[in-house]
């Protein structure tokens, strides 16, 4: 579903990402862990071309993010097409980036109707739906200011699911959040997994991993060092530098 | 009762005689109406001329720059006698001309200039919603175009809207400069009947009763306003917010 071939990415004169290959299948839950600085949400940010890569390449369901194939060459995808396939990644933010001149129901609604062009009466049904299905049935016409932040980041992936995308990317979802609240959006999550969502999630919460995840994978200076399924990653870790990780967070 | 000589003398029946007067109540209304839409054409142009500056593509962000610059650099008394009597010798053509009022003219004129300034306060409303908002909008699926118009144009407005204020505030007396076309607005209105009566004064004290009460009311207006615009972020009620709690609350009342 995601493939990442030697990506690289560089800001000004620092180079972030150096050279990261990897392979996500359909329906895998993929944790990706590391210390700050290694290059975690700039790969995700790659991932959905929010930031433009220097080198290599990543493909999403087989198409090649922000470039299209003609004649054995790559052509840069107009703004809306890169737009397009967007719509069928979803992002969630560290920051919940909800919208705070809307309210929440119409947060969820307001993509699918703008830019899936779906019948606002279909949207509305289908963005109620969602809502309650986080848990947040009975505050549709809140305001996000008036939510706290786990209900916020709810929200949030209420709305990036409403665009019915085939793969989720989970940007440190909770570092944000009171310890109190970190357990209600992490349930969310670990019942989209169960639904079988392909996903993401940059995330310190090894908890989260250890339960849910396929896959746990180790960045660390803009390389992957080390992957695994959790009972590898976290009992019988191969690299140094993992078992250094290990000890600093657990 | 005063002789009708130039004098220091002051007279408050005279002020009283001329306050309710009608051309001074036409000028004032000619003010009124050139400061409003100048003001509105001010604004489109500082929402366009914004984007534009922002644009990376010199050839978009270049004469927006100029515009920008231009405008605000040469004195408005200028603009306004540039226009008036500058376009039409390009065309000169008679038809155009009848066509140039100075009341339309008066309006092109302050409106252009209006626009370079509130270019900035545009863009400054727009760089303050934060980054993530853009970033949202884009994972969403939304083009450029579209994450302007429905989430950061209306969150900018927010942040716009009170220098935008001051800005009408300021185009109000502006307007008067307008006099130098042969507008009659109510700076102008004020002079026509002193220049008669040589009640200088006390006519000048009525213009400036009448520009005090559109400042004023204006001022009111702007401060509700931005308090209704402030929905769901907890700002303290405004004066004529707590008057009129008698009739309910924000959230009690139906929208």
């Amino acid at each position: 579903m995601i493939r990442c071939e030697d990506v690289h990415k560089r800001f000004g004169r620092l180079e972030v990402l150096r050279g990261v290959s990897l392979d996500i299948e359909k329906g895998e839950v993929v944790v990706i862990a590391g210390p700050s600085g290694s290059g975690k949400s700039t790969l995700l940010r790659c991932i959905n071309h929010l930031e433009r890569v220097d080198k290599g390449r990543i493909y999403v369901d087989g198409q090649p993010v922000g470039y299209r194939e003609v004649k054995g060459k790559f052509v840069e995808k107009s703004e809306r097409e890169v737009a397009r396939m967007r719509a069928s990644i979803g992002m969630v933010f560290q920051r919940f980036n909800l919208f705070p001149h809307l309210t929440v129901l119409s947060n969820v609604i307001d993509a699918p109707v703008h830019v899936r062009k779906l019948k606002r009466s279909e949207a509305l049904e289908a963005g109620r739906t969602m809502l309650r299905k986080v848990g947040l049935g009975d505050k549709l016409d809140s305001y996000p200011a008036q939510l706290s932040g786990g209900q916020q980041q709810r929200v949030a992936i209420a709305r990036a699911l409403a665009m019915e995308p085939k793969v989720m990317l989970f940007d440190e979802p909770t570092s944000a959040l009171d310890p109190e609240l970190v357990g209600e959006v992490l349930e969310v999550m670990k019942s989209l997994a169960r639904d079988g969502m392909t996903m993401i999630v940059v995330t310190h919460e090894m908890g989260f991993a250890r339960e849910v995840a396929d896959r746990v994978m180790l960045m660390d200076e803009g390389v992957i060092i080390e992957e695994g399924p959790p009972a590898q990653f976290f009992n019988n870790p191969r690299n140094e530098r993992t078992k250094l990780f290990l000890s600093k967070i657990l | 009762m005063p002789f009708p000589l130039p004098s220091i003398d002051f007279d408050p029946h005279v002020v009283w005689r001329f306050l309710f007067n009608s051309v001074i109540l036409e000028g004032a209304q000619r003010t009124l109406i050139v400061a409003l839409i100048a003001q509105v054409l001010g604004v489109g142009l500082g929402v366009v001329s914004a984007l534009m500056r922002m644009s990376k593509n010199p050839l978009i962000s270049g004469p927006a720059n100029f515009y920008v610059w231009f405008f605000r650099g040469t004195p408005l008394l200028i603009q306004l006698l540039f226009w008036y009597n500058g376009i039409p010798q390009l065309f000169d053509n008679p038809d155009i001309t009848r066509e140039l009022t100075s009341f339309r003219v008066a309006i092109f004129a302050l409106g252009v200039n209006e626009g370079a300034y509130m270019t900035e306060i545009v863009r400054a409303g727009i760089e303050s919603v934060e980054k993530g908002q853009t970033d949202a909008a884009k994972s969403l699926g939304m083009t450029y175009a579209m994450t302007m118009r429905r989430i950061i144009l209306p969150q900018a407005f927010r942040v716009i809207l009170p220098p935008t204020g001051n800005e009408f505030i300021a185009m109000l007396k502006n307007s008067s400069l307008a006099f130098a076309i042969g507008l009659v607005e109510l700076s102008n209105a004020a002079r026509s009947i002193y220049s008669v009566n040589y009640n200088v004064m006390e006519l000048l004290a009525v213009a400036s009763i009448w520009y005090l009460v559109m400042t004023s009311v204006f001022s009111l207006i702007q401060a509700e306003l931005e308090s209704r615009l402030a929905v769901g972020q907890n700002r303290p009620p405004t004066l004529f917010g707590r008057m009129t709690e008698a009739f309910g609350t924000r959230e009690t009342r139906v929208h």
